[in-house]
């Protein structure tokens, strides 16, 4: 028979996660914000597009990714009164005009003839960058106090996983000949530019400051020396 | 991209052929057809039109899908708080990966029931009330007209797979059913919410939505006779929310219809007849 008065540790041996974290309560907050505020421009393009795609199979993609992108948004809506921001609106903002400048390029093509500019500038440049900022966050937040925000992050970037692999292979199927190849190549690098100009979803910082990583390796280096 | 894109830039692969409601209406053929004396034109499995109509009927429920989900779609991405406020928007952008889960299982019971896209003509009526600019008159006619209609025409696949053996038809049809009652109740929900303080809004969409309803009645389409295709399902709308006095109405609005679309009919035959005796 077990002894159930014997005291056992707080944590067990495998749990292994830490109180320090990047991010404050505030900065959490910010980025939060910034992520429902990009997430909400990304479903409201995805639904504009179903109807000017002639490709039936990705019109029907589309569909179940807009409700995805959107399920984010609300996931990031209702984080936010727990991060101590009673208004949402207040942070439900971009990070700078450049990303709105970005957002916009993104939700440009109209014409039917441009699925490969829809699919190249959401799943070549928008996803995989919400892939990273995501999981920046993920790496980087306190694993026990801000555990809720976390598990948002992953049921987020379980979708946009899938989602990421959805388009990709949509946009491989659809680019058939050089001169399309040429298409989304170009139609990337128009983006990619924004993009960085931006400094990213959540502003410069987005995936950390390479200023202050910079100074750290060099202290490390010169140690070394 | 623009807000409010107009139906006839609807985008569509080469397979679908588009009609207008118009030309169905008023084809010259139809005199001929209605001389036809083909039984009760509800969908009975002892009918030897069932097969056919079965077929065309799921091929007007494939293309009306498309269209429900474009009209959820640009609902997403037309207005802005606070037309449209962010709960609404998160319903609408829900209603999407329905619809779109709709095509797909419309598509493979197309298949099933051995027709294919393309076989019969799309008309975009759908979406164009999808495209009103009020998004509650949109509502109206989309989530309570349309979707309400939905309610009725799966129930009576529903039926007909039942009757006829085919459970992977009725099973199917179930499951769009579950999604139909709650889109109607979205559409419910939100007609409440947006002109709580706006009586003469509410009433401009409901009478949008009886203009819709009106329109899908047409030729007796609907209705609880046998001359209707398709039948009305009290219940499944009474869960949808709509009230008794709301089925009623709409019962007695489809009996105008039929009534008008037999004496259509009637007068179109004796006008044959007529230039028909007369050329002889």
């Amino acid at each position: 028979m077990t002894d159930h008065t014997k005291p056992r540790p707080a944590f067990a041996p495998w749990d292994r996660r830490e109180l320090p974290g990047l991010f404050s309560v505030e900065e959490s907050a910010r980025r939060v914000g910034n992520y429902k505020w990009a997430e909400m421009r990304l479903f409201e393009v995805l639904g504009g597009w179903v109807a000017t795609i002639p490709e039936l199979d990705v019109k029907m993609v589309l569909g179940r990714h807009t409700y995805h992108h959107a399920w984010h948004a609300e996931l990031w809506h209702k984080r936010l009164p727990e991060l101590r921001e009673m208004n949402p609106d207040r942070l439900t903002q971009p990070p700078n005009d450049e990303f709105v400048t970005f957002m916009n390029a993104i939700r440009e093509p109209e014409a039917p003839e441009l699925t490969i500019e829809k699919l190249t500038g959401v799943y070549r440049v928008l996803i995989p960058r919400f892939i990273a900022v995501y999981t920046y966050h993920l790496n980087g937040t306190s694993t026990i106090t801000d555990a809720p925000t976390i598990r948002s992050l992953k049921f987020a970037l379980q979708d946009e996983f899938e989602d990421w692999r959805d388009g990709e292979m949509l946009l491989q199927s659809l680019i058939d000949t050089p001169e399309k190849v040429e298409r989304a190549n170009a139609r990337q690098a128009e983006l990619e530019k924004l993009y960085l100009a931006s400094g990213g979803i959540a502003g410069p910082g987005s995936l950390g400051d390479d200023s202050e990583a910079t100074v750290g390796e060099r202290s490390v280096e010169s140690t070394h020396a | 991209m623009k807000k409010m894109l107009p139906e006839s830039e609807l985008a569509r692969d080469e397979r679908f052929v588009r009609t207008k409601i118009e030309d169905r209406l008023f084809d010259p053929r139809g005199p001929k057809i209605a001389q036809r004396n083909t039984g009760p034109a509800r969908m009975g499995v002892d009918r030897p039109a069932a097969g056919e109509r079965s077929r065309s009927l799921m091929h007007g429920i494939f293309v009306g899908e498309i269209q429900a989900l474009e009209g959820a779609g640009r609902t997403c991405y037309d207005f802005d708080e606070p037309d449209a406020p962010f709960a609404l928007k998160l319903d609408m952008a829900r209603q999407c990966w329905d619809e779109s889960r709709h095509c797909e299982i419309s598509v493979k019971l197309g298949d099933h029931m051995g027709t294919e896209i393309g076989e019969y003509t799309e008309s975009t009526f759908l979406f164009a009330a999808a495209c009103n600019p009020d998004p509650v008159l949109r509502l109206c006619g989309v989530n309570r007209a349309l979707e309400g209609l939905a309610i009725d025409v799966f129930n009576s696949m529903k039926t007909f797979g039942n009757e006829s053996g085919d459970p992977i038809l009725e099973f199917c049809e179930d499951w769009m059913l579950a999604d139909e009652v709650t889109h109607v109740k979205m559409g419910s929900d939100w007609l409440r919410r947006l002109t709580e303080k706006d009586p003469e809004r509410r009433e401009r969409a409901l009478e949008f939505q009886r203009t819709v309803d009106a329109i899908f009645n047409l030729g007796g389409f609907r209705g609880e006779d046998d001359e209707n295709p398709v039948q009305l399902a009290r219940n499944f709308r009474r869960l949808a929310g709509f009230t008794e006095e709301e089925n009623d109405s709409l019962a007695e609005l489809a009996r105008e219809s039929t009534e008008q679309a037999r004496q259509m009919a009637e007068a179109a035959t004796a006008t044959l007849n007529a230039s028909s005796q007369g050329g002889s």
